[in-house]
């Protein structure tokens, strides 16, 4: 199973009640596949966004239970302002957040390290080296979270959350024996503590700032004793040290390999492995210390770990080296491997390595074709991609005069060829405020926001509401798909209950807007070309609030159940190879054949946005269920 | 190098006798199938009592991006990574998508199998099929991979076998072909693979079957390292 699967897994071992997440690559796994496992009693959700996943676990926490909540980085920081009242408050359940961080970044956006949350909050902060430690480790941050009445943070990396390796667990699949004794069967309790829970007032808030701080101490103590953070001294002093967090430790036995094979003695080297990310662990580092005359730090991104043995070393009067990031050696960008290791143990020890012994010759692959990321073979947003450039030439604009802001998800693959519509991407719900701020920037010509349908809920309806409450004239093209589409088909709020777990109601974004106080506003489907680019021009000329809801169902699951909006054929006759319908569309079903253009037929969904830029009618469809 | 590394002595003697690790890097483009291919080797792996760490990277690719993954056997500890120069094997199935596995080739010996195969579609992205973007040919991907110290294995996409009228699925022909022209066949038997194979699909099984089977036969039709 992957480091995501055996994450959950383990939370639902140690009895979780509760389990809150949103979605977000590399993190989408872990409650997906709680969801999938569906066990009786313990209740799984996509909430709207991060800050409310984990205000459903903190209040089941708060009410006794064990709780999880799973996002990726930058839905930790939606969460944050919460997390931060929650860290000053404390829990009485267990409350465990996992966080995914993207070192190298295989998903977009920041190469954010969460750890600098756990040092900002005060929260301590377990971190697994492997899917099988991810399963334990929960468990353990459970422990911890109980004994110390704090919310723990455990954090996976793209490679250890998206491995799949060998997992030992329990094989009852989550159903407890020992059930009735669990904590998944305690009683609720209801806790009436103002001091405890509210924030009104200096005199609470700065004794709860003492009682946060008294936590971590305590939970450090704890994760010490439980011995997190695994030393083992070389026989003899004096050699190198080598300190590594997370993932990284699991490259230290073969790059010991490769440097024996340039004379080091494996045995000189003493080895410290970082479980417990926050709080620091002095006495382990101080034992380091003591017993090497250099230590190389090896973590991803941010120096952390690095600093802590900077301040130990300025208590101690160390003498020795320490290398990593702060000494210059490795930058603060990008994934480590086998390499980070090998160069470490070489700029500790003096012992050159040749570099061909681990760096291969990237050259060929700049030969590679490139590759950018497109929208799916009919896929909805493509249309609606279409339909606003076409306004905005048919409105008398330049492309490049009228600013489309972007928002998160597929909705942005609108900034890529052929479409070139988004300009721009910052955050869930972005789109619409920085559309706003465009607006009253003096420009001459519309302003457009684009927003897919799980990031309006996300965060886009306070700023929607904003943009009401202000009457800015910009248009707001809501892209609605009705599926969390980027991270793999998850529901939220706007999917159709159908799909959704059993009693849950779907959100009409069509009436949601209107009732807002939205006049101005028009629902077109992407699939019909002419009558969402006639009405995108007509909103942009108008003045005031507009909204078009884009509505079209994502062709990956409606291709699931087996849908198919119609059947195109190529007119061959009429076909002269013009390439319009590839220039404008962009469709990976479309290619060049010998005297016509092909169809692919197994990837082509029938949405006929192909047929609709022919100006030679060589493109004819068959409509399919798309209409019945 | 060459017969793979040999772990210590420790693990040697957990599992009772000599043990072989070997690193499989695969890339291609999504839609192809070659998570599919990772997913039944590990699969095998694993059932077989051999550690195994499968490390699938697809992004943002839905259909027609990069997706590559990596597989890890035989360590019990073990980065998800492969490091540079450390693949015993890359498996390719789209001509360009080759070139970002070139620095990964473990410089191989002449006279042990090929250690990297290379199933020649072509996915050309829309600049390319305009004319508007290059494309690299044949000819410079088997230079790089020389260059490296790769052993190519070029497999025709016009050259797949059919079933009952139809060409096999290329991800479990090129698997089959994988088993009997690299060293992934000490670490595995071709029957332990079949066997996945056999399990993972309830429908289909026998057209998944029939290419694995032709894949492991193409050894006397293929022959030459590089069908230019």
């Amino acid at each position: 199973m992957t480091g995501n699967e055996a994450l959950a897994l383990g939370a639902l071992h140690a009895g979780i009640k509760v389990a809150a997440g949103y979605p977000g690559t590399p993190s989408t796994r872990a409650l997906e596949s709680l969801m999938l496992l569906n066990p009786p009693g313990v209740h799984i959700e996509w909430s709207t966004n991060e800050k409310v996943a984990f205000e459903i676990a903190l209040g089941a926490a708060w009410a006794g239970h064990r709780a999880l909540c799973t996002m990726k980085m930058s839905g930790l920081n939606v969460a944050y302002d919460s997390l931060i009242s929650a860290a000053y408050s404390g829990t009485v359940g267990g409350l465990v957040i996992y966080v995914a961080d993207d070192p190298g970044v295989s998903a977009g956006m920041a190469e954010q390290d969460s750890r600098g949350f756990a040092q900002m909050s005060d929260l301590p902060m377990i971190e697994p080296t492997s899917a099988a430690e991810a399963y334990r480790l929960v468990q353990t941050a459970f422990e911890v979270s109980e004994q110390a009445s704090t919310p723990v943070f455990i954090r996976l990396v793209t490679s250890t959350a998206s491995s799949f390796a060998p997992v030992q667990v329990r094989d009852d699949n989550g159903v407890d024996a020992k059930r009735n004794t669990g904590p998944l069967n305690r009683k609720p309790v209801l806790i009436r503590d103002i001091n405890k829970f509210t924030k009104a007032g200096a005199a609470i808030c700065l004794a709860q700032h003492r009682d946060l701080i008294a936590r971590l101490d305590k939970a450090g103590h704890i994760m010490d004793d439980m011995g997190l953070n695994q030393l083992q001294l070389a026989p003899e002093a004096g050699g190198v040290g080598i300190v590594a967090c997370g993932v990284v430790a699991s490259y230290i036995k073969e790059g010991l390999e490769v440097t024996s094979r340039s004379g080091l003695d494996p045995k000189s080297v003493s080895v410290l492995r970082v479980t417990a990310v926050h709080p620091f662990l002095a006495r382990a580092a101080q034992e380091l210390l003591r017993h090497c005359n250099s230590i190389v730090i090896l973590e991803e991104l941010e120096p952390y770990i690095e600093r802590g043995f900077y301040v130990q070393a300025q208590r101690m009067g160390y003498q020795g080296k320490l290398l990593g990031k702060v000494s210059g050696l490795f930058e603060r960008v990008g994934e480590y491997g086998l390499r980070h290791v090998v160069q470490g143990i070489s700029a500790a020890t003096g012992i050159s390595i040749p570099a061909d012994a681990f760096q291969g010759n990237a050259e060929a692959e700049k030969l590679a074709a490139a590759r950018p990321i497109t929208v799916c073979a009919g896929c909805p947003h493509r249309g609606t991609f279409m339909a606003i450039n076409t306004a905005i030439r048919k409105a008398g604009f330049k492309k490049d005069d009228v600013m489309v802001t972007g928002d998160i998800g597929c909705t942005i693959l609108g900034m890529n060829p052929p479409f070139n519509t988004v300009w721009n991407e910052l955050s869930m719900g972005a789109s619409i405020g920085l559309a706003q701020g465009f607006a009253y920037s003096g420009l001459k010509t519309p302003v457009i926001a684009t927003i897919g349908d799980s990031t309006f809920f996300h965060a886009g309806l306070p700023a929607l509401a904003n943009v009401i409450q202000h009457q800015v004239p910009i248009t707001i093209v809501i892209m609605d798909n009705g599926w969390t589409s980027m991270t793999g088909m998850q529901f939220n709020a706007g999917t159709s209950e159908a799909f959704q777990q059993p009693g849950s109601r779907t959100l009409d974004i069509a009436k949601i807007v209107p009732a807002m106080g939205v006049d101005q506003f028009f629902v077109i489907d992407p699939f019909d070309l002419d009558y969402a680019a006639e009405t995108i021009q007509k909103a942009i000329k108008l003045p005031g609030v507009k909204v078009v809801l884009a509505r079209q169902e994502c062709v990956i699951p409606a291709r699931r159940r087996g849908l198919q909006a119609g059947r195109i054929r190529v007119i061959a006759e009429n076909c002269n190879l013009c390439k319009l319908c590839i220039t404008i569309t962009g469709c990976p079903a479309i290619s060049l054949g010998a005297n016509t253009i092909v169809i692919d037929a197994d990837q082509c969904y029938g949405c006929n946005l192909c047929g609709a830029v022919c100006n030679r009618d060589a493109i004819e469809i068959e409509m399919g269920d798309r209409d019945g | 190098m060459g017969d793979g590394d040999r772990e210590g002595d420790a693990s040697r003697v957990a599992h009772g006798g000599s043990r072989l690790t070997f690193d499989i890097y695969l890339v291609g483009v999504g839609g192809q199938g070659i998570l599919t291919i990772g997913e039944i080797i590990a699969t095998a792996g694993f059932r077989k009592g051999i550690p195994v760490n499968f490390y699938p990277i697809k992004g943002m690719a839905q259909r027609g991006g990069f997706v590559r993954a990596q597989l890890r056997m035989g360590r019990e500890t073990v980065g998800p990574s492969i490091p540079e120069k450390g693949a015993d094997l890359i498996v390719a199935t789209e001509v360009s998508e080759t070139l970002k596995a070139v620095r990964y080739i473990k410089p191989g010996r002449d006279g042990v199998g090929y250690n990297v195969i290379l199933f020649g579609s072509v996915w050309a992205p829309t600049a390319v099929m305009l004319g508007k973007a290059p494309y690299p040919s044949l000819e410079q991907v088997t230079e790089h991979v020389q260059a490296a110290g790769g052993t190519l294995l070029y497999i025709a996409p016009e050259g797949l076998p059919t079933y009952k009228g139809a060409p096999v699925p290329d991800n479990i022909y090129v698997l089959g072909v994988a088993l009997s022209q690299t060293r992934l066949s000490k670490i595995l038997d071709a029957a332990d693979v079949a066997d996945v194979v056999k399990s993972r699909w309830k429908r289909g099984a026998e057209r998944n079957l029939f290419a694995f089977e032709a894949g492991l036969k193409t050894q006397a039709r293929i022959g030459v390292t590089t069908a230019v």
